[in-house]
């Protein structure tokens, strides 16, 4: 059994070694010249670094400063007023007083938070239940024989053809049907059957040998012991791939959320920030709230990114070339 | 074992998607449901009417139709031009790799947002405000019935250029080198080793980066929902500038509650995305076939 592993191992490593050969031509040497060929590319690098630098400066300035023209590059005055205002006082309104992104919803228990601990636990529920009945389907499809498995696995790949708004009408009815609207059941519930998670994870376990399974097996473990002390060791670079893909897509989920909650206080990170735009649309004072409402929501994917970057990389290579 | 996940995704995939083929032969809306026989089946009406008479769902098409062929055909041309010119593992490209490919796993809403301020048509707006500079008038970006693709096509770009580059950079790295030294010392130039080392051998990696990224374009949605709304209550911008197929889905759907026809919609989506993928593997196919 542990030869089986090692020659996986090796096998791995030899790919490993063949991918990190990439090529420089020792005929080229480095010159001014083509130094000065790379300056698109850094210039293309302010281009995508600036959103977020406006983003970031922009929550930091005052209505005053925001109305400015031409727009200041650098704020004036740096202040926390966008998010939290302390001269705010509900009884009076001034110019340059106002009413803090987390100051916004006296009426929302938890005001701004609540957005972000209804991101939180949809994502964090669908991420962790999708990979855990995903991960079950995959071992009875790979490592299971059964009347209809083939067929069973083809319409989960087909499933996969069919853009998801094609049953956008009927989920929704479903979902207001079993009055979900509005609730974290038409968040989660709908989300968690995921046809890419079985595929991906069956086409990792069919290169784990099935004498594994099956020297378990007739030792007398359990289905559940074999699940949870073979399988899920032997799939976690696969599940922490998938993991990192879920939450990142999940928290970034609009379009369902959207038509899913009509009340303010189910609302979602990127569903309230749509909100908080469209409520003050064409004026410039309140750009600074919702750029530093923005902020907010793009922080956790991207801090999970860089936490998580090499597993990231590899991940996008395992799933997108094989 | 494999019971939750079938009992949901029969219940959550498999019978939404049948449910909307039927709902799609039906009229059903905000006044008449299918449980009240006269307004129920219409036959092939939802979609006879789709294809032949509704003038915003052929500008929804076309507009799509333009879009899709920039964001990808731009966009695979900018991620290809990205890996190779960051292909080299020094420092610098490490940190210039994740500064492109940071849009992939921020919010959408987050960046659209941003794209509206830069786009704005006054004095406040960034891109006005630079073009001040140089003395030329401010421009009603988002107001200006041409210019909604090209800005959709160009956002789509600063945000999935990135993504691409990072598969395209797997594919080059999966090249040995010594094809490029045999090459080399038979005397080609970077020229044609790009044509007749590079491209060839990554073929499957743009049929892919292209697939994946034509069934994304065809389902726009958050940047037209955000940058291009009408004052009625609908959707797509001045003229339906901007309207798409995804968002004429909602607009129909969730505004006008006209639900049998939104079903409809979706499955002529279904079947375009499913239509451009066949052809576009069918055309890789008879390509590698012709060498």
């Amino acid at each position: 059994m542990s030869q089986t592993i090692s020659k996986a191992e090796i096998r791995k490593n030899e790919k490993l070694m063949e991918r990190s050969g990439s090529f420089t031509n020792p005929f080229e040497k480095k010159s001014r010249a083509s130094k000065l060929r790379r300056l698109p590319i850094y210039l293309l690098v302010v281009v995508m670094i600036a959103p977020y630098y406006w983003m970031i400066t922009s929550s930091l300035k005052s209505v005053k400063e925001l109305q400015v023209v031409p727009p200041t590059l650098f704020p004036r005055d740096v202040i926390l007023g966008n998010y939290y205002d302390s001269k705010y006082n509900p009884e009076m309104f001034q110019q340059e007083v106002m009413q803090g992104l987390f100051q916004r919803y006296p009426d929302l228990k938890f005001g701004f938070f609540r957005f972000m601990i209804n991101s939180f636990v949809v994502n964090i529920s669908i991420t962790v239940l999708t990979l855990i009945i995903g991960s079950l389907a995959a071992y009875v499809v790979s490592k299971h024989r059964f009347k209809g498995k083939k067929f069973i696995y083809l319409v989960i790949i087909g499933s996969m053809m069919i853009p998801w708004q094609v049953g956008l009408i009927p989920g929704f009815l479903l979902v207001d049907d079993l009055g979900w609207i509005n609730t974290y059941w038409a968040y989660i519930v709908p989300a968690l059957p995921k046809a890419f998670i079985v595929f991906f994870l069956t086409q990792y376990l069919t290169s784990i040998p099935d004498e594994l399974v099956e020297a378990a097996r007739i030792d007398g473990a359990s289905e559940f012991t074999i699940y949870y002390r073979i399988i899920l060791p032997l799939l976690k670079p696969a599940l922490i791939a998938m993991m990192i893909f879920t939450a990142i897509g999940e928290w970034n989920n609009f379009l369902w959320p959207l038509i899913i909650t009509t009340s303010q206080d189910m609302a979602t990170l990127p569903v309230a920030l749509a909100n908080l735009r469209n409520s003050g649309a064409g004026n410039i004072g309140t750009q600074g709230i919702i750029m530093g409402a923005s902020l907010i929501t793009s922080i956790p994917t991207i801090a999970l990114y860089f936490a998580t970057q090499k597993h990231f990389i590899r991940g996008i290579a395992l799933s997108g070339l094989k | 074992m494999l019971s939750p996940f079938a009992l949901l995704f029969i219940v959550f995939s498999v019978y939404p998607v049948l449910a909307s083929l039927r709902l799609s032969f039906m009229r059903y809306n905000a006044i008449c449901n299918p449980d009240q026989s006269p307004c129920g089946s219409v036959g092939f009406g939802n979609y006879t009417t789709l294809i032949l008479h509704d003038d915003r769902f052929h500008k929804a098409l076309s507009n799509t139709s333009l879009y899709v062929v920039g964001a990808v055909i731009l966009g695979m041309a900018a991620s290809l031009s990205l890996a190779i010119a960051l292909q080299e593992d020094t420092r610098i490209n490490r940190v210039m790799r994740v500064v492109f490919f940071l849009p992939s796993v921020t919010s959408g809403i987050a960046v659209v947002l941003v794209w509206g301020w830069v786009f704005r048509g006054d004095g406040v707006g960034l891109l006005n405000a630079f073009l001040n500079i140089f003395g030329i008038a401010p421009v009603e970006w988002l107001a200006t019935t041409w210019l909604a693709i090209p800005i959709l096509i160009f956002m789509s770009i600063w945000g999935g250029a990135g993504f691409g580059m990072i598969l395209f950079l797997a594919g080059l790295n999966s090249i040995p080198a010594m094809y490029y030294e045999a090459a080399v010392i038979d005397g080609a130039g970077p020229k044609e080793r790009f044509r007749y080392i590079t491209l060839p051998l990554l073929r499957p990696v743009m049929v892919y980066v292209g697939i994946t990224g034509l069934i994304g374009a065809f389902q726009i949605f958050e940047g037209v929902y955000l940058l291009f709304p009408t004052s009625v209550g609908s959707i797509g911008g001045l003229q339906d500038m901007a309207l798409m197929i995804v968002p004429y889905l909602y607009d129909a759907g969730f505004n006008k509650f006209r639900l049998g026809y939104a079903s409809a919609i979706a499955w002529v989506l279904f079947a375009i995305i499913f239509i451009v993928s066949m052809i576009n593997l069918k055309i890789t196919r008879s390509m590698e076939d012709l060498k």
